[in-house]
C-alpha cells in the first residue's frame, strides 16, 4: 500500500519520538533544568506553533469543528500526504532501540534532544535543509561516515509501487521469465503488476514461434494473429491500468475452446503443419473438428473468464513445452501395425497417417493411439502421402497416384501419369506436384485439369510447391536441388553441392530469422557483408523494387511473392544444407548423421532429420551443431513429421514412434 | 550556439545549450510553439539537483542519432546499458527515481529507457526476499499465500 493514506501528523509523530513527561519517570528536578526547559519552551514553542498548528495550537472555528489543516511543508512535493509517498516509516525495532537509548540519558538531555527532533519534524523543507546543512557542517568524519552508511540503507524506494503503472510496466517488460515470476512473489502490488497481461502479452510476442534475441530461445508457435490483434488493446491497457473493471473484455488471451476455431495453432489440441506453415489451410481443417461455442451477446464475467486466459498462462504452457524440448523430457509412443517399412507420414490435430511398403495407409488417433482405419488399394508400397480436411492423396511404387476420402476410406480416383514409382508428392490449393523415378516432376492443376512436366536428368526424390511465389522445389538423384518457375516452366536456380542424390528439399518458413551467420559459414563468400536481415522478404514487390533476382516474371505481377528465402536439403552424403535461394549459395552444412538422410522436417524453431543411421537429430537452423540426438528405431528412419510439441518418425523396423513434449 | 534558461521547481535558473535542452521533446515543442523569447522556461516538476543531472545526460547524448521507434522492434530490446550511462546511473535510489520521473515528464525517451533498464537490472536474478530488501518492501502475503504463489510460479525456475 502506498503510504499516502497515512496522515502526515501521525507520521511526523512516529518519526520523532517526543518524550512525554507523563511517561518518563521523574528524575531529580533541580532549578537549572527547569530553567533550561523554560528557555527551550520559549524558543521552540513559537516555531512549533507556526509549523505544526494543529498539534501545538489546535485551531478551531467558532462552532468547534477543526479547520482544514494546512499542508505540512516538511515533506518534499512528492511526499505530500495527498501524493504518493513511499518512504516507509521507521520500523518498530529501530524506534524501540532509539527510545531505550534516549531513556538512558538524563532528563535534561532527553528534553534537549526531543526539542531538536520536534523542531526538525515541524520544519518545512527549506528549513529542514538548512538545519541539515548546519549539522553536516559540524560533523567530523566518523559522524559523516555514520550518516553515509545509514543513508545508504534508508534510501530504498519501492519503484513499482511509487511510479505510475505505465512506467512500472516498462520496467517489468525488461525482465526475463524467471525474474518476472519472482517479482510476482514480492508483494500484493508487485504481483498485480508482474502478472498482468500487459507484461505477458509482450513476453508472448517476443518468444512465441521465434527465437528471442534477448534470451536466445523461442517458444513453440502459438496464435500470432491473435497476438497482433490484441496488441493495441494491450497498449491501451498499459496506459489506463487501474481505471478498468476486472471484466474488461480485452483482458486475457483467447482460450483454447474458442480460439481453435479461428486459428489452429493454439492450445494442446492444436495441430501444426510446420513444414508448409499454411495457417488458413489448417483453419479449415480445425473448423470441422470443433464446434464453435455459442456466442452470447450479453457478456458476463463468467463468459469472459472462460473465453479469455491470462497471457501468463498461455506463456507458461508454451514455456513448459519449450523446456521439455530443451531437457529432452518427452513421452514416447510406438504405433505398431504395419507389416513392412513405414515410408511416409503426416499428422494434423490428433490424426496421424502413415504409408508403408506393405501397400497400405493407416490412420491413427494420436491421443488414444488407436488405429482408426487401414486404406488398401495400392498394389505396391506407398511412398508418399498428404492429407487435408477432406482428401488424402497417395503415391506409390505401383506408379499410381490415388485420391481418397479418408473419412470414409473410399478411393475416389486413381491417376497413372508416371511410368515409374511415385516417390514424393505435394499439393497446395489447386496444384499437385508429383515426383517420380521416371525423371520427371508432374504438375497437376485440379481446376482446369491441365498437367505439365518438369524434366530432370535423373530420378526425383522430393518436391515442394510454394503457391505464393508460384514456384516448386525439387530434389534429384543427380545431386542437385532445383527451383522452378511454374509460370515459365523453367528452372531458375540449381543448388548443387551435395555429393550424391538429394533426398529431401524443404523451404524454411518465410518468417524465420537467420541473422548474420556468415561468420560461421564454411563457404567462400565470407566478406560479402552480413545478410540484410531487414530485407522485405514477406512484402509484395512494388514498382519501386529492384528487379527480382529470380527473373522478370517476378516483376510483372506484384501479387507474386519472391520464393522462400531459405531452403534446406538433405542427401545420401549424410549432410543437411541450408541455402539462400536468391544467390543459390549454400550458407551452412549441418554435419552429424553418419549415413544418408531420408527424412527432413523444419519449422521456425528447429530442423528434424532422420536416416539410415537410425538416428533422429534435432537442429537449430541458426547454429551449425546438432542440438539433440534421439535413438529408438532399430532400422533406418524413413520419414519424420514435426510440430511445435511433437515429432513422429516411421522406420524400416515397421514402427512409428511419437515423441511428445507436451506437459504431461 | 544559442542558449536557453530553464527554471527548476525550486526556483533556480540553469542556462543550457538549446540543442542539449531539445533532447527533451517537451522543451523542444515548447520552444517551437512559443519561439525563443529569451525568457526562462519553468520546469515545475523537477528540482535543481535532478534537472542538472538530466542536463548532464542530455549534454553527453546531444549528438546521438534520433532513436528509432523501438516499439516496432521490441525484439531487439535488451537490458544492456552503455558504459557511460551505467556510471551515470550509479546514484541513490531517490535520484534514480527522480530521474525516471523527470525523463518521463520531459519526454526524453532514451533516458527513460536507461532509467527503467537500471531498475530492471536491480530486480533481475534476485529472489523475492532479495528484491524486498533491495527496495525496502514489506511482505504483505500470509505464509499460506506466499506458499501458494511460490508454487504458481515454480514453472519458471528451471
Amino acid at each position: 500500500m502506498s503510504a499516502s493514506t497515512v496522515p502526515v501528523s501521525s507520521k511526523a509523530g512516529d518519526a520523532a519520538p517526543v518524550t512525554d513527561a507523563n511517561h518518563t519517570p521523574p528524575t531529580h528536578n533541580n532549578e537549572k533544568s527547569e530553567e533550561l526547559a523554560e528557555l527551550a519552551k520559549q524558543n521552540v514553542a513559537p516555531f512549533l506553533t507556526k509549523y505544526h498548528p494543529r498539534q501545538y495550537a489546535p485551531l478551531r472555528s467558532e462552532d468547534g469543528t477543526p479547520v482544514p489543516r494546512p499542508i505540512n511543508a516538511g515533506y518534499c512535493y512528492r511526499h505530500q500526504p495527498d501524493s504518493k509517498c513511499n518512504r516507509r516509516q521507521a520500523d518498530e525495532q529501530s524506534m524501540r532501540s532509539l527510545q531505550q537509548e534516549l531513556n538512558s540519558l538524563p532528563q535534561d538531555d532527553q528534553q534537549g534532544i526531543a526539542h531538536v527532533w520536534s523542531l526538525f519534524s515541524a520544519a518545512p523543507a527549506k528549513q529542514r535543509k538548512l538545519m541539515l546543512q548546519g549539522i553536516l557542517a559540524q560533523c567530523c568524519f566518523p559522524q559523516l561516515s555514520f550518516i553515509s552508511a545509514s543513508v545508504r540503507e534508508l534510501i530504498r524506494i519501492d519503484f513499482l509501487s511509487a511510479l505510475p503503472p505505465e512506467l512500472s510496466f516498462k520496467i517489468l517488460r525488461y525482465l526475463d521469465t524467471a525474474s518476472l515470476c519472482r517479482a510476482a512473489q514480492v508483494s500484493h502490488r508487485w504481483r498485480m503488476l508482474a502478472d498482468d497481461d500487459v507484461v505477458w502479452h509482450r513476453m508472448c510476442e517476443q518468444h512465441i514461434r521465434r527465437k528471442c534475441n534477448k534470451c536466445g530461445w523461442g517458444l513453440p508457435l502459438l496464435d500470432r494473429k491473435r497476438l497482433r490483434e490484441s496488441k493495441r488493446e494491450i497498449e491501451l491497457r498499459a496506459t489506463n491500468w487501474g481505471n478498468q473493471s476486472s471484466a474488461d473484455p480485452t483482458k486475457g488471451a483467447p482460450n483454447e475452446t474458442c480460439s481453435v476455431v479461428e486459428n489452429p495453432s493454439t492450445g494442446s489440441k492444436r495441430k501444426v503443419d510446420t513444414t508448409t506453415d499454411d495457417q488458413d489451410y489448417g483453419c479449415e481443417m480445425i473448423k470441422r473438428h470443433c464446434v464453435s461455442p455459442a456466442y452470447r451477446p450479453e457478456p458476463d464475467d463468467e463468459y469472459y473468464k472462460t473465453r479469455y486466459r491470462p497471457w501468463k498462462d498461455v506463456y507458461r504452457d508454451r514455456f513448459v513445452v519449450g523446456m521439455n524440448w530443451k531437457h529432452r523430457r518427452c513421452s514416447v509412443k510406438v504405433f505398431r501395425g504395419h507389416t513392412d517399412s513405414v515410408m511416409c507420414l503426416q499428422f494434423e490435430d490428433n490424426i496421424l497417417m502413415t504409408g508403408s511398403y506393405d501397400a497400405t495407409v493407416k490412420i491413427w488417433d494420436m491421443e488414444t493411439h488407436e488405429e482408426l482405419r487401414t486404406l488398401r488399394g495400392h498394389t505396391a508400397g506407398v511412398r508418399c502421402l498428404q492429407f487435408d480436411d477432406t482428401k488424402l492423396i497417395t503415391g506409390g511404387l505401383d506408379c499410381s497416384i490415388r485420391v481418397w476420402n479418408w473419412r470414409t476410406g473410399e478411393c475416389i480416383s486413381k491417376y497413372n501419369g508416371h511410368s515409374e514409382a511415385v516417390i514424393a508428392l505435394h499439393f497446395d490449393s489447386t496444384l499437385l506436384a508429383s515426383a517420380s523415378v521416371d525423371r520427371t516432376v508432374k504438375i497437376w492443376n485440379f481446376k482446369d485439369k491441365s498437367t505439365f512436366v518438369l524434366p530432370h536428368p535423373e530420378g526425383v526424390n522430393g518436391v515442394k510447391i510454394d503457391t505464393a511465389s508460384r514456384t516448386v522445389l525439387t530434389a534429384c538423384d543427380d545431386g542437385a536441388a532445383r527451383l522452378w518457375d511454374l509460370d515459365t516452366k523453367t528452372c531458375i536456380r540449381v543448388f548443387n553441392n551435395h555429393i550424391g542424390a538429394v533426398q529431401q528439399v524443404l523451404p524454411l518458413p518465410r518468417e524465420i530469422e537467420i541473422e548474420n551467420h556468415l561468420e560461421a559459414c564454411e563457404n567462400d563468400h565470407i566478406g560479402e557483408g552480413p545478410v540484410d536481415i531487414l530485407s522485405p522478404l514477406l512484402q509484395h514487390r512494388t514498382l519501386a523494387s529492384p528487379p527480382s533476382m529470380f527473373g522478370s516474371s517476378f516483376d510483372e505481377d506484384k501479387d507474386r511473392l519472391e520464393p522462400p528465402r531459405y531452403i534446406i536439403t538433405s542427401g545420401v552424403d549424410a549432410t543437411i544444407r541450408l541455402w539462400e535461394t536468391s544467390t543459390g549459395k549454400c550458407l551452412r552444412t549441418f554435419f552429424g548423421h553418419l549415413e544418408g538422410i531420408w527424412a527432413l522436417s523444419a519449422d521456425t524453431l528447429r530442423i528434424a532429420s532422420g536416416g539410415l543411421d537410425r538416428m533422429v537429430k534435432i537442429w537449430d537452423p541458426r547454429i551449425p551443431t546438432c542440438q539433440e540426438t534421439y535413438e529408438g528405431h532399430s532400422a533406418a528412419v524413413n520419414c519424420i513429421g514435426l510440430s511445435d510439441s511433437r515429432f513422429i518418425t516411421g522406420g524400416d523396423d515397421y514402427h512409428v514412434r511419437m515423441y511428445d513434449f507436451r506437459a504431461s | 550556439m544559442s542558449t536557453i534558461t530553464l527554471t527548476s521547481s525550486d526556483g533556480v535558473d540553469i542556462a543550457v545549450e538549446r540543442a542539449v535542452a531539445e533532447r527533451s521533446v517537451l522543451i523542444k515543442n515548447m520552444l517551437e510553439d512559443l519561439g525563443d523569447s529569451g525568457e526562462a522556461i519553468p520546469i515545475p516538476n523537477v528540482n535543481e539537483a535532478v534537472l542538472k543531472k538530466v542536463i548532464e545526460w542530455c549534454d553527453h547524448h546531444k549528438n546521438d542519432p534520433p532513436s528509432a521507434s523501438d516499439d516496432d522492434d521490441n525484439r531487439r530490446k535488451t537490458t544492456d546499458i552503455d558504459e557511460w550511462d551505467q556510471k551515470f546511473m550509479q546514484v541513490d535510489q531517490e535520484m534514480l527515481f527522480e530521474v525516471i520521473l523527470a525523463a518521463n515528464y520531459l519526454d526524453i525517451k532514451a533516458l527513460l529507457d536507461v532509467g527503467c533498464k537500471t531498475v530492471a537490472n536491480m530486480i533481475k536474478g534476485k529472489s523475492p526476499e532479495e528484491i524486498r530488501k533491495t527496495f525496502n518492501i514489506q511482505n504483505d502475503f500470509t505464509p499460506e499465500e506466499e506458499d501458494q504463489i511460490r508454487r504458481e510460479n515454480e514453472w519458471a525456475e528451471e
